[in-house]
């Protein structure tokens, strides 16, 4: 298999830094091949700019840093998200890189004239995993309707493999969390991480 | 009343613009203060750093002047209204950013003995407007992840009897300049009957 990491949290001392590290460690000791994109790291910025925007249904020109996350993309069977869920949602610098790379010409074509849909292009990806801590308890998110979730589970995985299968790894009311619940994450993190096949 | 506009879109001549435009100028000939905040032309910074992310457990969660600025304002608003195209379902990443960063503890809400108490509850009324390249049903069926954070996850930290007002406008690409024209007069008339 091979594996795309998305990293997307400012805080490296944070219980995100340690579920990335743990997701690494489990994926390279079940044999998978590994690729991480840490996107604060990278100092990447999320915002769509406006010559981005004017060119959105021209197929994508030479963008450097856009055309290496693509190809990244490109590589992958299985997709891993690993983020804080703020306001329901992605992080704004990991919303910024759905905007900004999954775009016309790379995660999919537009088809010309007529009402058609676009024809997805990330059909090499059919496993999409997000591993995401919410401070709040599971029932808050439940009214917040989960956004999220359904921004990666339903919009993103319609440019992916129609077979696409979704595994959601979450914490909730991590602010109220004993430390022996973070680990038992941390723990169910790796589990589950292992066994993706 | 005071609103607050949050525009996000980062063409000037996008039909979001006409969209800000058509409702604040609707909202001024009411007798309503506008403070309007073009997110794109302030050059917003849509992440949270490292140093807000610690701040964030502090009581002092805001560093940047700008952000104390906007949250001053959100705090003085009866109405907040986002003015926003929908990108992957969701908000796109200028205007996500800014509510994690403005709306910290201690503005959207304070953190007390453990739970969340309200902190907009003198807010009166969400407004949303935005545009989709999608049908209403096709939007519908990934659900409308934007609608839903400012709708539900925001709308938590107002009050009880705080109202939301969603405007918006779907298939755009496909609108005539007749149907673009049409939707702006729906959106002063809207505006005007708050």
């Amino acid at each position: 298999m091979k594996v795309l990491l998305v990293y997307a949290n400012p805080n490296a001392a944070s219980l995100g830094a340690a579920v990335r590290a743990r997701a690494e460690v489990a994926l390279e000791r079940s044999g998978k091949e590994l690729r991480v994109i840490d996107l604060y790291a990278d100092g990447f910025d999320p915002r769509v700019s406006d010559t981005e925007r004017r060119s959105h249904h021209a197929p994508a020109a030479v963008r450097p840093a856009i055309d290496g996350y693509a190809d990244h993309l490109r590589w992958c069977d299985t997709l891993v998200l690993v983020y804080p869920t703020w306001w329901s949602a992605q992080p704004a610098i990991l919303k910024g890189w759905f905007d900004r790379v999954f775009t016309s010409g790379i995660a999919y074509d537009l088809p010309t004239g007529g009402q058609r849909r676009p024809t997805p292009l990330f059909r090499n990806i059919r496993r999409l995993v997000v591993v995401t801590t919410h401070g709040s308890p599971k029932r808050i998110n439940m009214v917040e309707g989960e956004a999220g979730k359904r921004i990666v589970f339903r919009s993103i995985r319609s440019m992916c493999s129609r077979r696409t299968r979704c595994h959601w790894i979450a914490l909730y009311n991590v602010d109220r969390a004993r430390p022996q619940q973070l680990e038992s994450f941390l723990d169910r993190v790796e589990r589950r991480l292992g066994r993706l096949r | 009343m005071r609103v607050l506009a949050v525009l996000a879109h980062p063409t000037a001549d996008s039909f979001n613009h006409a969209l800000a435009a058509a409702a604040v100028s609707a909202l001024r000939s009411s007798g309503h203060h506008v403070d309007m905040l073009d997110l794109y032309a302030l050059d917003y910074n849509a992440v949270m750093s490292p140093a807000e992310r610690v701040a964030y457990d502090t009581n002092t969660p805001i560093l940047d002047p700008m952000v104390r600025k906007h949250a001053e304002l959100v705090k003085a608003s009866d109405v907040l209204l986002f003015i926003y195209p929908t990108w992957w379902s969701g908000l796109p990443a200028i205007l996500k950013g800014w509510l994690e960063r403005t709306l910290v503890p201690g503005v959207a809400f304070v953190f007390e003995d453990g739970r969340v108490k309200r902190g907009l509850t003198h807010t009166r009324r969400i407004i949303g407007i935005s545009t989709y390249a999608s049908s209403h049903a096709a939007v519908a069926l990934v659900n409308d992840n934007g609608r839903r954070v400012l709708l539900r996850a925001l709308r938590l930290c107002t009050g009880v009897r705080t109202r939301a007002t969603w405007i918006g406008c779907y298939r755009l690409a496909g609108m005539s300049p007749a149907d673009r024209a049409a939707f702006l007069r729906k959106v002063e008339r809207r505006m005007a009957s708050l």
